[in-house]
């Protein structure tokens, strides 16, 4: 049977006719949540990877050199391993429920929003319409996760850690939805895949960010509420290293501890991605636009994509998105930390109405030209 | 000023409780024995009036002892019935030293606290009342510092006799 | 109208106020939230060594703080009173071993003071350049560590890279990084070997560059100006009430610098050709007398030392280093008290001698010590990430207060 999902086409014609029809379904489900695992597990170990060898450059020093030969490359398999072997602990006094499943809800919720992107052109998990929205609704799922966290650990340093968390994550949730506003307006749509498509022309440089003027200040709006909502530096006080030990992350070890810690990483990434998609082109650039001059015609459906073409709007993506996140790294390992009154003030009386003004801004040039 | 010129001052201000000053001195060439004394001149001050005479080291305007620089003790020997308590002052402005010297009876070593005229002495009277036990009276805050609370002793006098343990783990 | 009656259910009170018309009774809740007591340290990646902090707090505002000295509590002075005066010197190293060779030098400047002996003068030469290297390496350890207390990783490691070359000298001239034993009774220990004094040159020159580095950095960007400014002042008045001495005092604007005002060695010829000048606080970019002073007087103070080595080098002759000390020294009787320059403050030594081998009271003045009781003062009112702004801006080293 034809499906529209390519998994589920294959596994409907592999599997025995006494298999049911919901059996075939859930099986796609759950090949698309081990691919899905597998992408941010790699995707983790080599940002932790990266973001060593990044800050080791920047301190005047290398970074992580012996294990695995070139550059330390398997220093995160190592690391991961270990974290594996770790003991399990759960605090005396801690909420136990609670302390278990934070770790889990913050992980899954980020998940759940990598679950809207097209990875390429033809290969998504979710062709969800609502595709920007929905991200954002997951990725702001983590704060509950990251209170319980804190709550649930029994430790006053982890609860500073959570009560900054939930206060900041509320405070720039409001200019990262406000700032986003400027490329939706101008590209007038949800979903992730149009509004990559809708930037083809201009030889593949027809990016959102050129189309207006105030999608400039709109992108460096957004960065910086990415960099909040990610707990990135300047914005790290909920886990601000050297005051709190590891804020909400001190009771937290092992397995449960590296489940904090993937979800920092693929927050940054799906950050970074949501930026590459409605700000910097998505897939177009220069290179899809020859792949697609080479590999595919004129009016191709999308489901029949050529492989090397899609192959190379995914890497062109990834790229943009891994840029997104050196940057993220670079800004860590520079500035210092912001207060937390000082975190607030900027978010409610400097993002906020700059972020409305770029909006109002934006949507008058667009009603004029 | 130097030592000289601060022990005039103070005599011509008529300091409260001063009783002299100790000088050193090269060894008397006469006598065989006596080997001198060398290093700093210090002013001797009764117990009893040493807050009076600090303070009037503090607001005097060519005195100008702004700065408490340290407030120690010292058993001169365990079978000495003295303790002294010292006093090291600054002058900021004045760009001059005055040390103190106040002698204690050992037997019941108690001095009015100097933290009303400096708050430095605060913490060197809790080390001192710590490890000599001297006590300050009217201290605003008098607990063990470096210590723990439940010390039995006082280290730094001669007579100290180490504890074999402490909380059940041994001192040997 | 029935009276009010107040019912206490643990943490909340409540008070009948009034019953209404239709018979309901109208309370009022009062939920008494009690402070929140943190206990920052001992082991903590911000309390710069072994020393707990009991901080009462309502929410993010410290209502109190209230330091616990003596985890790292050495019995330094008992110790003074059991060893022979030459043997004390390694002790010295070990309370302040940021800045070991000026530890030395106070102590033997105490014990000499007690000495009818005279230093040759290459020794005192050499004696300020190693200790003017050291508070360099102090203060560049002291910025390094106040911007990782605030979130700026890299000027540490900046920081360390010419600190290593610190080490490296001295290393050449005593053999040691850390605790050097290095300047002794008489003078010091040997003399520096062919070539270091040119390296020493190379050094001044490079770390004038890299200088401008750090204030670039660190001391001029915007987040970490917004951090320190305004945060934790300490007024001149307080300072001096609290007998705070060192970068802690000038930061608060009062220019007063035991090396020019009440110079030894050879600071009084060196001030009298003014080759060097002290750095006080100017409240430049926020109140007189705040973290960002004190940050500002340390990392400039860094200058001034390189001027005072360049002095040195181009004054210094050849000669002995060391005056004629016998190997069992008996100190003649006395008592003395010679306070220096410390990086943190004035270091005191008072010495008591009654012309044995032993001393009869070795007091050592931490300038940590004192530095550290105006927490108690000044930490109320200000915010608990403020809190890390001010005991970093103390540079206070544990060994120090704690001896």
């Amino acid at each position: 049977m034809e499906h529209g999902n390519y998994v589920h086409s294959l596994l409907d014609g592999v599997a025995p006719d006494w298999v049911p029809g919901w059996a075939v379904v859930v099986s796609t489900a759950a090949v698309g949540v081990a691919l899905l695992i597998a992408f941010v597990a790699v995707l983790a170990m080599f940002s932790v990877w990266l973001e060593r060898k990044v800050s080791g450059h920047i301190q005047c020093r290398y970074g992580p050199m012996y294990v695995g030969g070139w550059h330390g490359w398997a220093q995160s398999l190592a690391d991961a391993l270990k974290l594996l072997m770790k003991e399990d602990l759960v605090p005396i006094g801690a909420d136990r429920v609670l302390f278990v499943v934070a770790p889990a809800l913050v992980l899954g919720s980020i998940f759940g929003a990598l679950v809207a992107f097209p990875f390429t052109p033809g290969f998504f998990f979710a062709d969800i319409d609502l595709g920007i929205f929905f991200i954002l609704g997951m990725s702001a799922l983590t704060t509950i996760g990251v209170v319980m966290a804190g709550w649930a650990s029994n430790s006053k340093w982890s609860l500073y850690g959570a009560m900054r968390e939930a206060a900041q994550v509320v405070a720039y949730e409001i200019p990262l939805g406000i700032s986003l506003l400027v490329p939706l307006m101008v590209a007038g749509t949800f979903n992730l895949l149009e509004a990559s498509q809708m930037q083809a022309g201009w030889f593949g440089m027809k990016w959102l960010v050129f189309q207006n003027p105030f999608m400039i200040p709109a992108a460096i709006l957004f960065f910086t509420a990415a960099l909040a909502e990610t707990k990135r530096a300047p914005f790290d006080l909920p886990e601000a290293e050297s005051e709190l030990v590891a804020g909400f992350m001190t009771e937290y070890s092992g397995l449960r501890w590296s489940f904090f810690f993937m979800e920092e990483y693929a927050a940054m990434f799906l950050m970074s991605l949501v930026a590459a998609v409605f700000f910097f082109g998505g897939f177009e650039s220069p290179f899809t636009h020859l792949a697609q001059r080479a590999f595919v015609g004129e009016t191709a459906a999308v489901a029949d994509l050529p492989l090397l073409y899609q192959l190379t709007a995914g890497v062109v993506l990834f790229a943009k998105a891994l840029f997104g996140v050196f940057v993220m790294m670079w800004l860590r390992w520079t500035l210092p930390r912001l207060r937390i009154d000082q975190v607030m003030t900027m978010g409610y009386k400097y993002l906020t109405p700059l972020a409305l003004a770029c909006v109002l801004a934006a949507g008058t040039w667009e009603a004029i030209f | 000023m130097d030592f000289k010129g601060i022990h005039d001052r103070l005599r011509a201000l008529s300091a409260p409780g001063l009783i002299g000053a100790d000088e050193p001195r090269r060894p008397d060439p006469a006598d065989k024995k006596d080997k001198g004394r060398y290093g700093v001149a210090f002013v001797r001050v009764e117990a009893a009036r040493i807050v009076e005479f600090l303070t009037l080291c503090r607001d005097d305007e060519r005195l100008a002892f702004d700065l408490l620089v340290d407030l120690t003790a010292t058993d001169p020997a365990a079978d000495d019935e003295n303790l002294w308590v010292g006093y090291q002052l600054l002058s900021t402005t004045q760009h001059q030293r005055l040390a103190i010297k106040v002698t204690l009876p050992k037997a019941e070593p108690a001095i009015e606290s100097a933290a009303a005229v400096h708050r430095a002495a605060q913490w060197h009277e809790r080390e001192c009342a710590e490890m000599f036990g001297i006590t300050f009276l009217n201290h605003p805050d008098p607990r063990n510092i470096l210590l723990p609370d439940d010390w039995v002793g006082h280290p730094l006098r001669k007579d100290y006799v180490f504890p074999k343990e402490y909380r059940g783990i041994s001192c040997e | 109208m029935s009276e009010a009656t107040t019912q206490q259910h643990g943490n909340i009170t409540l008070r009948e106020e009034r019953v209404l018309p239709s018979g309901e009774r109208e309370f009022m809740l009062d939920v008494r939230t009690s402070d929140l007591e943190v206990n920052m340290g001992p082991q903590h990646p911000a309390t710069h060594g072994v020393m707990r902090i009991l901080i009462r707090t309502d929410g993010e505002l410290v209502t109190g703080a209230q330091p616990h000295l003596g985890y790292l509590h050495r019995c330094a002075e008992k110790i003074g009173e059991n060893v022979e005066w030459l043997q004390y010197l390694p002790y010295t190293d070990r309370y302040d071993y940021l800045a070991a060779m000026n530890n030395n030098l106070g102590y033997s400047m105490a014990v000499e003071a007690l000495m009818p002996m005279e230093i040759p003068r290459r020794a005192e030469m050499i004696r300020v350049i190693c200790a003017e290297l050291n508070r360099i390496g102090s203060h560049l350890i002291m910025f390094g560590t106040y911007g990782m207390d605030l979130g700026a990783f890299t000027p540490f490691l900046y920081a360390f890279r010419e600190r290593e070359w610190m080490m490296a000298l001295f290393e050449k001239i005593c053999g040691a990084r850390l605790t050097y034993s290095y300047i002794r009774i008489g003078g010091v220990f040997n003399d520096a070997p062919p070539g270091w004094l040119q390296e020493v040159e190379h050094f001044c020159d490079v770390f004038e560059e890299k200088h401008k580095e750090y204030v670039d950095l660190l001391m001029l960007n915007h987040i970490f100006v917004k951090r320190t400014a305004h945060v934790g002042v300490i007024r001149p008045d307080l300072g001096l009430d609290f007998g705070l001495t060192g970068p802690m005092l000038r930061a608060s604007g009062i220019d007063f610098d035991l090396r020019r005002d009440m110079p030894y060695s050879v600071y009084g010829e060196m001030a009298a050709e003014g080759a060097f000048r002290v750095v006080t606080g100017r409240g430049e970019k926020g109140t007189l007398g705040d973290c960002w002073d004190r940050f500002y007087v340390r990392v400039m103070e860094m200058i001034e030392s390189i001027k005072i080595v360049r002095w040195c080098l181009a004054n210094i002759e050849d000669g002995p280093v060391i005056g004629d000390v016998p190997k069992v020294l008996k100190v003649p009787p006395g008592e003395a008290y010679v306070g220096i320059e410390n990086p943190r403050g004035e270091l005191g030594h008072y010495v008591v001698s009654d012309g044995g081998k032993v001393a009869k009271r070795c007091r050592v003045r931490g300038p940590s010590f004192c530095n550290l009781a105006v927490l108690e003062a000044i930490m109320p009112g200000t915010l608990l990430a403020d809190s890390i702004a001010i005991i970093g801006s103390t540079d206070v080293v544990i060994g120090e207060t704690d001896r």
